[in-house]
């Protein structure tokens, strides 16, 4: 009897030393972000990189739904970003839409081509599969290079009005972190609702082993069509804020190299995570920005990052993160004991 | 007009059906996807023209040169980053990540080595036309086709005459029975993606004269081929060489009656199209689960 009490009392010790310890990791985290994120805003090209790395964010994010939770590889998502962009440009600039309501037709828009792409994507596998959305990104670039009458070709659409909402304009770098940063926050809560929800634990089903989710009564075709969607919304979406941010959009934003770009942040931040998606962007832009200089090697250096993932880091920073956690919990264990 | 369009389009289709065989081969070796193909045929391209401009070597040697030498990349690919990647367990998706950081790092390593400006191949011939059937066709031309075709028929008889090409298809078609037979399975799947890449590679040296040598020259090839290969029937050679063909007849007609700048714009579609409507492609190769 007294043992049992005894354990069972130094089991709940350990847990709550363990949320106290790992609430006060936690704290100091956010507190240390929010110190950098606060000292940072005092710059306008620092605060401009913070911009980079929300829209990157919310663009990772969404393919993190379609490639970390439900295992469908997409290599197009440059397409999407592209669409976001442009539908967003021209509707705000040829059409006078507002430009809180064109962001949100935009995403909207590329939502509709990745529900449109999903339906012949939905059945293909792998290899197939990621050929399709790398024949998409390079449709959608070659449209909006060639097409010189709507999207004005290589030469880029500038002057895009900045956001406006409730009549109040985003003129400063430091006033649209805000916006994103907010944006941001909503997106990963949003993605934890509904990887939490029935739709995420089905995408996961879909992940893990199609035929058995299928047995089980999941839709599996609908759940990866949505998948698709909602990840083309979000990176439309950070497309389309991309595009108000810069004031310039250019078809040299949209190649392939930008696909792989994301596909880089999704696997260095961590797969399947709801901070990886953002981890992997700030690491990534805060390492482009650095390495400015060096412009030429840029690509050079993406490569070598997926390369360390793919040997090293099979799970991303997160995953490491996780490791170093798994590791300090066993040594505390050994130590009651 | 038309015979020479034609000419143009064997010529072009025969470097997509090249280019897209190496993929086909590497899919029924492995089972794996490569994105690095076209790259291989830029970094042929290079090479070649350093062995022939630079080092003044004959065509013929460069050429051969290049290929052994690629040969041998594609092998150390393989050997080195694909089997060491799937022995950690990663999955396909991932592999078809490390070949296109691969293609990254291909192409920055030829910036820095041979700069990003277009780099002129001198011509091979004296010669700037030669008269075919009464017509005037640029000699490189039908180099290339000659080559892709001696290619595609020497590597038919490679595979189904000589002994290794036959131990390639039966590892291909059963890994573990052909090992019991005492095929040297590894062997066999480093050789199909030397191979691979020794045809891309090949086929750079040809057409650098044609197109001129830069370093992004590969990833449109790249992608053409790899659509061939994927309309004729993923993982078929035969499929693989009648795909590319097709793509070259549809560009360069779409190119010389409706628009030169939407070419690429409508191969690709057309892909789109061939995979929602025939995924099993000409050849009737599985692709779907």
């Amino acid at each position: 009897m007294e043992n049992v009490n005894t354990n069972s009392m130094i089991d709940a010790i350990k847990n709550r030393m363990g949320i106290l310890k790992d609430n006060k990791i936690k704290t100091i985290g956010i507190i240390a972000v929010v110190a950098v994120i606060a000292y940072m805003l005092q710059e306008r090209y620092l605060s401009l990189i913070l911009c980079f790395i929300c829209i990157n964010s919310i663009a990772v994010s969404g393919l993190d739904i379609l490639f970390g939770y439900t295992g469908q590889v997409s290599f197009g998502h440059a397409g999407f970003y592209a669409i976001g962009a442009y539908t967003s440009t021209l509707l705000s600039m040829k059409a006078n839409v507002p430009v809180i309501l064109s962001i949100l037709l935009a995403a909207l828009l590329a939502m509709i081509f990745g529900t449109i792409i999903a339906f012949p994507a939905s059945k293909l596998v792998k290899h197939f599969l990621s050929l399709m959305t790398i024949a998409f990104g390079q449709m959608v670039f070659m449209f909006i290079s060639v097409t010189d009458k709507l999207t004005n070709g290589f030469s880029g659409i500038m002057n895009i009005p900045n956001i406006k909402v409730l009549g109040y304009t985003f003129t400063s770098n430091q006033s649209y972190f805000l916006l994103f940063a907010t944006v941001t926050v909503f997106v990963v809560i949003g993605k934890k609702r509904l990887i939490d929800s029935r739709i995420g634990r089905a995408l996961i089903a879909v992940r893990e082993n199609p035929h058995a989710a299928a047995g089980m009564g999941i839709n599996v075709r609908f759940y990866k069509i949505l998948a698709f969607a909602v990840s083309a919304f979000l990176t439309g979406l950070a497309g389309a804020f991309y595009a108000h941010l810069m004031g310039f959009i250019s078809p040299d934003t949209f190649t392939a190299n930008q696909s792989n770009i994301f596909m880089t942040m999704l696997l260095f931040g961590g797969i399947a995570s709801l901070v990886g998606p953002v981890i992997g962007s700030a690491i990534l832009v805060i390492v482009t920005e650095l390495m400015q200089s060096f412009v030429s090697y840029q690509m050079l250096i993406y490569a070598f990052f997926i390369l360390a993932v793919l040997f090293y880091l099979p799970n991303g920073v997160v995953g490491i993160a996780a490791k170093i956690k798994a590791f300090l919990v066993k040594r505390r264990e050994r130590k009651v004991k | 007009m038309l015979a020479q369009l034609i000419i143009g389009a064997l010529m072009i289709g025969s470097v997509y059906g090249l280019v897209g065989l190496g993929y086909g081969l590497i899919y029924k070796a492995s089972g794996l996807m490569t994105l690095a193909q076209g790259d291989m045929l830029m970094i042929g391209a290079f090479l070649g023209l350093t062995f022939y401009k630079n080092l003044k070597m004959p065509f013929i040697v460069a050429l051969l040169l290049t290929m052994i030498i690629m040969f041998f990349l594609g092998m150390f690919i393989e050997r080195i980053l694909v089997t060491k990647l799937l022995a950690k367990g990663a999955q396909m998706v991932y592999v078809i990540l490390c070949t296109i950081s691969i293609s990254m790092v291909l192409q920055n390593t030829a910036m820095l080595s041979w700069g990003s400006n277009v780099l002129q191949f001198p011509s091979i011939f004296n010669k700037n036309t030669v008269l075919v059937f009464g017509m005037k066709v640029v000699p490189e031309n039908l180099l290339a086709l000659g080559v892709g075709l001696f290619c595609m028929i020497a590597l038919h008889f490679f595979m189904n005459k000589s002994k290794f090409g036959t131990s390639m298809r039966a590892s291909a078609m059963d890994e573990m029975a052909a090992s019991s037979l005492g095929i040297n399975v590894p062997a066999t799947k480093g050789a199909s993606w030397g191979i691979a890449t020794m045809l891309a590679g090949g086929i750079g040296v040809v057409v650098g004269p044609i197109f001129g040598v830069y370093t992004s020259m590969g990833a449109m090839i790249g992608q053409k081929a790899f659509a061939g290969a994927v309309v004729g029937g993923y993982g078929n050679m035969y499929g693989a060489i009648v795909g590319g063909m097709f793509f070259g007849f549809l560009e360069t007609f779409v190119s010389a009656y409706i628009s030169s700048s939407y070419k690429d714009f409508i191969s690709f579609g057309v892909l789109i199209l061939v995979m929602i409507i025939m995924p099993k492609g000409l050849f009737n190769e599985e692709v779907m689960e």
